[in-house]
């Protein structure tokens, strides 16, 4: 530990205790803990609604992400007593554990501050575990596929669920993958979810046999895009929307639009799909928050009955 | 993004006892069976078979679980009602050791007592004496004969050191082995002549070989795999008929229903080009989504 002093900062009236603001937590690209702790402050405004009532798992590289990182999903003792918690039963640990609930400005910074990256909030809040808030997939590519078969997955997916009279919206993973999101905001539970997310996904996979998996296992991922659908799970956590990822350089998981991911297969051009801190920050006052209707679009699951779908 | 996979789990934690020595040890599995399962379906509507249980002195009845108990066949059709209790009662307290009682060549047991093998890996506190355990059979080139209960059932078994870890092999004990002298046409009553001898010698000769496992393979399991695969792959695969009953459990069942709704959706933007079709349902949500994206600034 080095001996840099402690410098305290206050936030909307709480007091947040900084250490070791010159560490350097992205050692590719020289960015520090400090500057961690700045893009959290500056997101904030619209990270914090989308974390509201939702327990989160810390994702700490307390020595940079070429490091070791542990999950940390126990709030930590030693929190300051304004830090909100949410009693969340834990399936691992098999009994109720107090997890952090992201409720202010200060809170971020202090979770940044403890080296915690990225934040990964359950697809349910705390009041109401068993009932998610939305369902999620996860475009992962296997090499040697890549960032633009994940958009192309990803816009045939958005096209099916179309049909199906669901918006969705997608995020950038901050790495090579693309994360869709159907906001929900009404009564479904996680079986629900989970078996009509890996409907889907088999469905694409029937589709694309040669493009597109819906299997976890590695040796059927190879040159595929893995649609990752089994995070639909009550102790399942998944990437905040404007998170931080522990990539070689620092990244955000960044909305964007159906019409940008369009353009990018159009053009062929990877690099529109990943956004640093400050290319996150600059979208946000331009765009404002893309992911807003994730918030409050009430969408329900096509039913299903007899073997027959009823959308609408 | 998803929280670690788990891996290989323990199957069972205890402790070897050996002398004064107790060494705390996880089991492992050691041996992954690779058996082809086939469920059972009806063949009109592939719908998997159901086993009932069934009175045949009330036939059209089905039993259920509270009027089942377990009876021991004592004679032909004269019973011992047992109660779960009472085998409870008498049930090994198994006290979660592999407790040793000799040492012996591993020459001396015949593979037939062997039954199931499982990896011994000790827990960190363990790691010295499981050591020290295992240095000594190495050296003396004995194995450790054993009594254990694993899962409620007293098993005898052998630890043996395999490469450079340890093995327990749960054992059969000698009364379930079925005496050679016992089986019909045991013995076998025919003169050898030296010459015949000889041959059969050289042929053994001529084959002999180092054992080696990897060369032999289940042939007829991976014809049977290549089979399915290739009629999956054909699409020959059959879905089950849904009852009114039963809701969906798994996406494998929605598969079908997503793909004819979406069949649907798609013939009828074709016929007439409404706002059912994918194109004028899309422009029609953009436009409701748009204010939201511009509305707000940070």
């Amino acid at each position: 530990m080095s001996a840099a002093p402690a410098s305290a900062v206050t936030i909307e009236g709480r007091e947040v205790r900084f250490t070791n603001l010159d560490k350097v937590l992205y050692p590719a690209a020289g960015f520090t803990k400090g500057e961690v702790i700045d893009y959290y402050r500056k997101i904030a405004p619209v990270l914090l609604p989308h974390l509201k009532g939702h327990a989160l798992t810390l994702k700490r590289y307390p020595n940079g992400v070429d490091q070791p990182f542990f999950y940390e999903k126990r709030c930590p003792v030693h929190r300051p007593d304004w830090v909100k918690t949410a009693s969340v039963w834990s399936d691992t640990n098999n009994e109720n554990i107090d997890f952090c609930v992201a409720a202010d400005a200060a809170t971020l910074a202090w979770m940044a501050n403890l080296a915690s990256l990225e934040i990964h909030p359950l697809l349910s809040r705390a009041d109401k575990p068993d009932r998610p808030t939305a369902m999620v997939f996860d475009f992962d590519p296997g090499p040697p596929a890549g960032a633009l078969d994940c958009v192309q997955a990803a816009l045939k997916m958005h096209e099916i669920l179309d049909h199906l009279g669901l918006q969705s919206f997608a995020k950038t993973s901050g790495g090579k993958g693309i994360h869709l999101w159907i906001p929900l905001n009404t009564p479904v539970t996680f079986a629900q979810t989970k078996q009509f997310s890996h409907g889907v996904a088999l469905l694409m996979e029937r589709q694309s046999p040669a493009e597109i998996t819906s299997n976890m296992s590695k040796s059927a991922r190879g040159g595929k895009v893995f649609i990752d659908w089994s995070q639909n799970d009550s102790h399942k956590t998944t990437a905040a929307v404007y998170s931080l990822r522990a990539r070689e350089t620092p990244s955000v998981s960044t909305p964007i639009s159906w019409d940008e991911m369009r353009l990018a297969a159009k053009k062929k051009d990877p690099a529109r799909l990943v956004f640093t801190p400050a290319q996150a920050l600059a979208r946000v006052k331009k765009l404002g928050d893309l992911f807003e209707p994730v918030l409050k679009l009430k969408q329900k699951l096509p039913k299903f009955d007899a073997g027959h779908i009823h959308v609408g | 993004m998803s929280e670690s996979k788990p891996t290989s789990r323990p199957v069972w934690s205890g402790a070897i006892s050996f002398g004064l020595i107790s060494i705390p040890i996880r089991l492992y599995t050691a041996i992954r069976e690779k058996r082809l399962h086939f469920r059972t379906l009806h063949d009109q509507d592939k719908m998997p078979l159901k086993q009932k249980m069934i009175c045949p002195a009330h036939p059209t009845k089905e039993v259920s679980a509270e009027h089942m108990v377990k009876g021991y066949e004592i004679e032909k059709d004269r019973f011992v009602v047992v109660k779960p209790a009472e085998l409870d009662a008498v049930a090994p307290k198994g006290g979660k050791a592999i407790e040793i009682q000799d040492f012996v060549e591993l020459a001396q047991i015949d593979p037939l007592f062997f039954d199931k093998p499982y990896h011994v890996v000790p827990k960190a506190e363990g790691a010295k004496p499981f050591k020290l355990l295992l240095a000594v059979m190495q050296q003396t080139q004995r194995v450790a004969i054993a009594k254990v209960v694993l899962w409620g059932r007293e098993n005898l078994a052998a630890l043996r050191p395999l490469d450079d870890g340890m093995v327990l092999e749960t054992m059969h004990f000698s009364d379930e082995v079925v005496p050679a002298q016992s089986v019909p046409g045991h013995e076998v009553n025919a003169k050898l002549d030296s010459r015949e001898m000889k041959m059969a010698l050289s042929l053994v000769d001529s084959l002999t070989a180092d054992f080696d496992p990897s060369r032999y393979h289940d042939d007829y399991r991976e014809k049977v795999l290549e089979l399915i695969h290739k009629k999956a792959e054909g699409q020959e695969i059959v879905t089950r008929a849904t009852t009114e009953e039963d809701a969906p459990k798994s996406g494998h069942d929605l598969v079908a229903a997503l793909e004819a709704s979406l069949a649907q959706a798609k013939g009828a933007a074709k016929s007439n080009g409404r706002a059912n079709g994918r194109p004028a349902v899309h422009s029609a949500r953009s436009a409701r989504v748009a204010p939201h994206h511009r509305r707000r600034s940070a």
